[in-house]
Protein backbone atom coordinates (compact mmCIF):
# COMPACT_ATOMS: atom_id res chain seq x y z
CA UNK A 1 0.00 0.00 0.00
CA UNK A 2 1.14 3.16 -1.11
CA UNK A 3 2.03 5.68 1.55
CA UNK A 4 -0.43 8.61 0.95
CA UNK A 5 0.85 12.51 0.76
CA UNK A 6 -1.41 14.79 3.36
CA UNK A 7 -2.33 18.15 1.48
CA UNK A 8 -0.79 19.93 4.25
CA UNK A 9 2.82 17.70 3.66
CA UNK A 10 2.26 18.71 0.36
CA UNK A 11 2.31 21.69 0.99
CA UNK A 12 5.20 21.78 3.22
CA UNK A 13 7.32 20.52 0.40
CA UNK A 14 6.62 23.44 -1.38
CA UNK A 15 8.42 25.78 1.07
CA UNK A 16 11.15 27.84 -0.01
CA UNK A 17 9.23 27.05 -3.65
CA UNK A 18 7.12 29.45 -6.19
CA UNK A 19 3.87 28.73 -5.42
CA UNK A 20 0.56 30.12 -7.50
CA UNK A 21 -2.33 31.16 -4.96
CA UNK A 22 -5.79 31.34 -6.27
CA UNK A 23 -8.74 32.54 -4.04
CA UNK A 24 -12.58 31.77 -4.15
CA UNK A 25 -12.78 35.19 -5.67
CA UNK A 26 -11.41 36.89 -8.81
CA UNK A 27 -8.03 37.37 -7.67
CA UNK A 28 -4.70 35.69 -7.86
CA UNK A 29 -0.88 35.36 -5.75
CA UNK A 30 1.91 34.08 -7.05
CA UNK A 31 5.20 33.85 -4.80
CA UNK A 32 7.38 31.96 -2.93
CA UNK A 33 6.50 30.26 0.37
CA UNK A 34 7.89 31.00 3.53
CA UNK A 35 5.74 28.98 5.58
CA UNK A 36 2.07 28.33 6.55
CA UNK A 37 0.19 27.50 9.69
CA UNK A 38 -2.59 24.95 10.16
CA UNK A 39 -5.47 27.26 8.56
CA UNK A 40 -3.12 27.61 5.41
CA UNK A 41 -2.69 31.39 6.64
CA UNK A 42 0.45 31.79 4.29
CA UNK A 43 3.93 33.68 4.23
CA UNK A 44 4.37 34.44 0.62
CA UNK A 45 7.75 36.76 -0.48
CA UNK A 46 8.65 38.85 -3.98
CA UNK A 47 4.65 37.92 -4.65
CA UNK A 48 2.58 39.65 -6.95
CA UNK A 49 -1.14 39.74 -6.71
CA UNK A 50 -3.43 39.45 -10.03
CA UNK A 51 -6.52 41.23 -9.99
CA UNK A 52 -9.13 40.07 -11.77
CA UNK A 53 -9.11 43.15 -14.45
CA UNK A 54 -5.17 42.21 -15.25
CA UNK A 55 -3.68 44.71 -13.21
CA UNK A 56 -0.94 43.25 -10.93
CA UNK A 57 0.90 44.66 -7.83
CA UNK A 58 4.41 43.33 -6.26
CA UNK A 59 4.69 43.20 -2.83
CA UNK A 60 7.83 42.05 -0.91
CA UNK A 61 6.27 39.81 2.15
CA UNK A 62 2.65 39.38 2.81
CA UNK A 63 1.08 37.12 5.12
CA UNK A 64 -2.33 35.67 3.36
CA UNK A 65 -5.34 35.44 5.08
CA UNK A 66 -6.09 31.64 4.47
CA UNK A 67 -9.76 32.05 4.62
CA UNK A 68 -10.31 32.72 0.92
CA UNK A 69 -7.84 30.86 -0.60
CA UNK A 70 -9.38 28.02 -3.39
CA UNK A 71 -6.15 26.15 -4.52
CA UNK A 72 -2.24 26.00 -4.48
CA UNK A 73 -0.19 25.08 -7.59
CA UNK A 74 3.23 24.34 -6.81
CA UNK A 75 5.85 25.81 -9.02
CA UNK A 76 2.74 28.13 -10.58
CA UNK A 77 3.51 31.75 -11.50
CA UNK A 78 0.57 33.01 -11.87
CA UNK A 79 -1.81 33.77 -15.20
CA UNK A 80 0.72 35.64 -16.85
CA UNK A 81 3.13 32.05 -17.93
CA UNK A 82 0.13 29.72 -18.96
CA UNK A 83 2.46 27.18 -20.81
CA UNK A 84 0.96 25.98 -24.14
CA UNK A 85 -2.70 25.17 -23.13
CA UNK A 86 -4.13 25.42 -26.32
CA UNK A 87 -2.61 22.22 -28.01
CA UNK A 88 -3.36 21.51 -31.29
CA UNK B 1 -1.37 32.77 15.19
CA UNK B 2 -1.85 31.35 17.53
CA UNK B 3 -0.43 28.09 17.04
CA UNK B 4 3.28 28.38 17.46
CA UNK B 5 4.21 25.63 15.31
CA UNK B 6 7.98 24.41 16.71
CA UNK B 7 8.34 22.64 13.42
CA UNK B 8 8.93 26.08 11.13
CA UNK B 9 12.27 28.07 12.53
CA UNK B 10 11.24 31.80 13.80
CA UNK B 11 10.49 34.51 11.24
CA UNK B 12 8.91 32.36 8.84
CA UNK B 13 5.75 30.76 9.72
CA UNK B 14 2.59 32.96 10.02
CA UNK B 15 3.56 33.53 13.72
CA UNK B 16 7.16 34.67 13.00
CA UNK B 17 6.23 37.05 10.42
CA UNK B 18 3.98 38.74 12.69
CA UNK B 19 6.70 39.62 15.14
CA UNK B 20 8.94 40.63 12.82
CA UNK B 21 6.31 43.28 11.04
CA UNK B 22 4.98 44.38 14.34
CA UNK B 23 6.08 48.17 14.83
CA UNK B 24 6.32 48.44 11.26
CA UNK B 25 4.46 50.05 8.44
CA UNK B 26 1.83 47.90 6.64
CA UNK B 27 -0.15 47.50 4.13
CA UNK B 28 -3.54 45.48 4.73
CA UNK B 29 -5.70 44.82 2.26
CA UNK B 30 -9.54 43.67 2.28
CA UNK B 31 -11.75 41.13 0.88
CA UNK B 32 -13.48 44.88 -0.64
CA UNK B 33 -10.68 45.91 -1.80
CA UNK B 34 -9.91 49.09 0.66
CA UNK B 35 -6.75 49.04 1.51
CA UNK B 36 -5.27 50.24 5.05
CA UNK B 37 -1.68 51.50 5.55
CA UNK B 38 -0.54 52.07 9.11
CA UNK B 39 1.57 51.06 11.89
CA UNK B 40 1.23 47.55 12.84
CA UNK B 41 0.09 47.10 16.95
CA UNK B 42 -1.27 43.88 17.10
CA UNK B 43 -2.74 41.28 15.63
CA UNK B 44 -4.78 37.92 16.99
CA UNK B 45 -5.51 34.75 16.23
CA UNK B 46 -8.64 35.91 14.24
CA UNK B 47 -6.27 38.06 12.27
CA UNK B 48 -8.27 40.87 13.97
CA UNK B 49 -5.65 43.69 13.33
CA UNK B 50 -5.08 47.18 15.77
CA UNK B 51 -3.26 49.67 13.75
CA UNK B 52 -2.24 52.85 14.72
CA UNK B 53 -1.87 56.53 12.39
CA UNK B 54 -4.18 54.49 9.67
CA UNK B 55 -4.60 56.26 6.18
CA UNK B 56 -7.25 54.48 4.29
CA UNK B 57 -7.63 53.87 0.62
CA UNK B 58 -10.76 53.18 -1.95
CA UNK B 59 -9.78 52.32 -5.26
CA UNK B 60 -6.02 53.80 -4.87
CA UNK B 61 -7.55 57.15 -3.36
CA UNK B 62 -6.85 58.41 -0.22
CA UNK B 63 -10.35 58.71 1.84
CA UNK B 64 -9.58 59.21 5.49
CA UNK B 65 -6.96 59.33 8.47
CA UNK B 66 -7.55 57.37 11.62
CA UNK B 67 -5.46 57.81 14.77
CA UNK B 68 -6.24 54.52 15.80
CA UNK B 69 -8.46 51.40 14.08
CA UNK B 70 -9.53 48.00 15.14
CA UNK B 71 -9.91 46.07 11.74
CA UNK B 72 -12.11 42.59 12.41
CA UNK B 73 -10.07 39.59 11.04
CA UNK B 74 -12.74 38.18 9.00
CA UNK B 75 -12.12 40.34 6.49
CA UNK B 76 -8.55 40.57 5.72
CA UNK B 77 -7.13 39.50 2.76
CA UNK B 78 -3.79 40.29 3.71
CA UNK B 79 -1.01 42.12 5.40
CA UNK B 80 1.90 43.13 3.96
CA UNK B 81 5.24 45.08 5.01
CA UNK B 82 5.24 48.43 3.59
CA UNK B 83 8.06 49.40 1.53
CA UNK C 1 3.37 36.36 19.71
CA UNK C 2 6.23 38.49 20.76
CA UNK C 3 4.98 40.76 24.06
CA UNK C 4 5.51 44.27 23.46
CA UNK C 5 7.20 46.03 26.73
CA UNK C 6 4.07 46.93 28.54
CA UNK C 7 2.05 47.85 25.55
CA UNK C 8 -1.43 49.17 26.22
CA UNK C 9 -2.73 47.01 23.15
CA UNK C 10 -1.30 43.90 24.13
CA UNK C 11 -3.92 42.34 21.48
CA UNK C 12 -6.19 44.21 18.51
CA UNK C 13 -9.59 44.05 21.48
CA UNK C 14 -7.87 46.50 23.89
CA UNK C 15 -7.50 49.26 21.26
CA UNK C 16 -11.49 48.48 21.56
CA UNK C 17 -11.25 48.52 25.64
CA UNK C 18 -9.56 51.89 25.45
CA UNK C 19 -12.17 53.16 23.36
CA UNK C 20 -15.35 52.30 25.77
CA UNK C 21 -17.56 55.43 26.75
CA UNK C 22 -16.10 57.26 24.02
CA UNK C 23 -17.49 58.54 20.57
CA UNK C 24 -16.87 55.72 18.19
CA UNK C 25 -16.83 55.42 13.89
CA UNK C 26 -17.81 52.04 12.75
CA UNK C 27 -17.83 51.09 9.57
CA UNK C 28 -19.84 47.87 8.68
CA UNK C 29 -20.07 45.89 5.78
CA UNK C 30 -22.90 47.59 2.51
CA UNK C 31 -21.40 51.00 2.81
CA UNK C 32 -22.99 51.58 6.04
CA UNK C 33 -21.18 53.77 8.88
CA UNK C 34 -22.30 54.22 12.66
CA UNK C 35 -21.25 57.31 15.11
CA UNK C 36 -22.11 56.95 18.37
CA UNK C 37 -21.23 56.51 22.16
CA UNK C 38 -19.63 52.87 22.61
CA UNK C 39 -21.31 51.24 25.49
CA UNK C 40 -20.79 48.04 25.53
CA UNK C 41 -18.84 45.06 23.03
CA UNK C 42 -17.52 41.47 23.23
CA UNK C 43 -14.75 39.49 21.63
CA UNK C 44 -17.23 38.71 18.42
CA UNK C 45 -17.63 42.77 17.96
CA UNK C 46 -21.10 42.82 18.91
CA UNK C 47 -21.74 46.03 20.29
CA UNK C 48 -23.67 48.43 21.85
CA UNK C 49 -24.11 52.21 20.76
CA UNK C 50 -25.97 55.15 22.30
CA UNK C 51 -26.66 58.22 20.53
CA UNK C 52 -26.55 56.73 17.10
CA UNK C 53 -26.21 58.43 13.94
CA UNK C 54 -26.10 55.79 10.75
CA UNK C 55 -25.02 56.55 7.73
CA UNK C 56 -25.89 54.77 4.38
CA UNK C 57 -23.88 55.21 1.05
CA UNK C 58 -25.54 54.73 -1.76
CA UNK C 59 -24.11 55.08 -5.34
CA UNK C 60 -27.29 56.16 -7.77
CA UNK C 61 -25.99 55.15 -11.64
CA UNK C 62 -28.11 57.83 -13.76
CA UNK C 63 -26.81 57.57 -17.34
CA UNK C 64 -22.97 58.49 -16.92
CA UNK C 65 -22.73 60.21 -14.02
CA UNK C 66 -22.22 58.18 -10.82
CA UNK C 67 -23.73 59.65 -8.05
CA UNK C 68 -23.01 58.82 -3.90
CA UNK C 69 -25.99 59.97 -1.90
CA UNK C 70 -26.04 59.32 1.88
CA UNK C 71 -28.87 58.25 4.05
CA UNK C 72 -28.87 59.09 7.39
CA UNK C 73 -30.66 58.25 10.83
CA UNK C 74 -30.29 58.31 14.21
CA UNK C 75 -31.30 56.02 16.81
CA UNK C 76 -31.00 56.41 20.74
CA UNK C 77 -29.34 52.82 21.28
CA UNK C 78 -28.20 49.85 19.27
CA UNK C 79 -27.00 46.63 18.98
CA UNK C 80 -24.80 45.93 16.24
CA UNK C 81 -24.10 42.26 15.36
CA UNK C 82 -20.24 41.66 15.46
CA UNK C 83 -19.90 39.71 11.74
CA UNK C 84 -20.90 42.96 9.75
CA UNK C 85 -18.36 45.41 11.44
CA UNK C 86 -15.36 45.53 9.63
CA UNK C 87 -13.35 48.98 11.31
CA UNK C 88 -13.51 50.23 14.68
CA UNK C 89 -11.77 53.83 14.91
CA UNK C 90 -11.99 56.76 17.70
CA UNK C 91 -14.44 59.44 15.99
CA UNK C 92 -12.42 60.31 12.42
CA UNK C 93 -10.83 63.55 12.28
CA UNK C 94 -10.96 63.96 8.26
CA UNK C 95 -13.08 62.84 5.41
Amino acid sequence: MASQLLPLELIDKCVGSRIWVIMKGDKEFAGTLVGFDDYVNMVLEDVTEFDYSGDHTKLKKILLNGNNICMLIPGGEGPVALPSSSSP
Amino acid sequence: MENGNTSQSEGKDPSGFLGEITGNPVIVKLNSGVVYKGELQSVDGYMNIALEKTEEYVNGVKRRSYGDAFVRGNNVMYISADS
Amino acid sequence: MPEEESAPVAEPLDLVRLLLDEIVCVKLRGDRELKGRLHAYDGHCNMVLGDVEETIYVVEDEGDEEEVKTVSRKSEMLFVRGDSVVLIAPQARSS
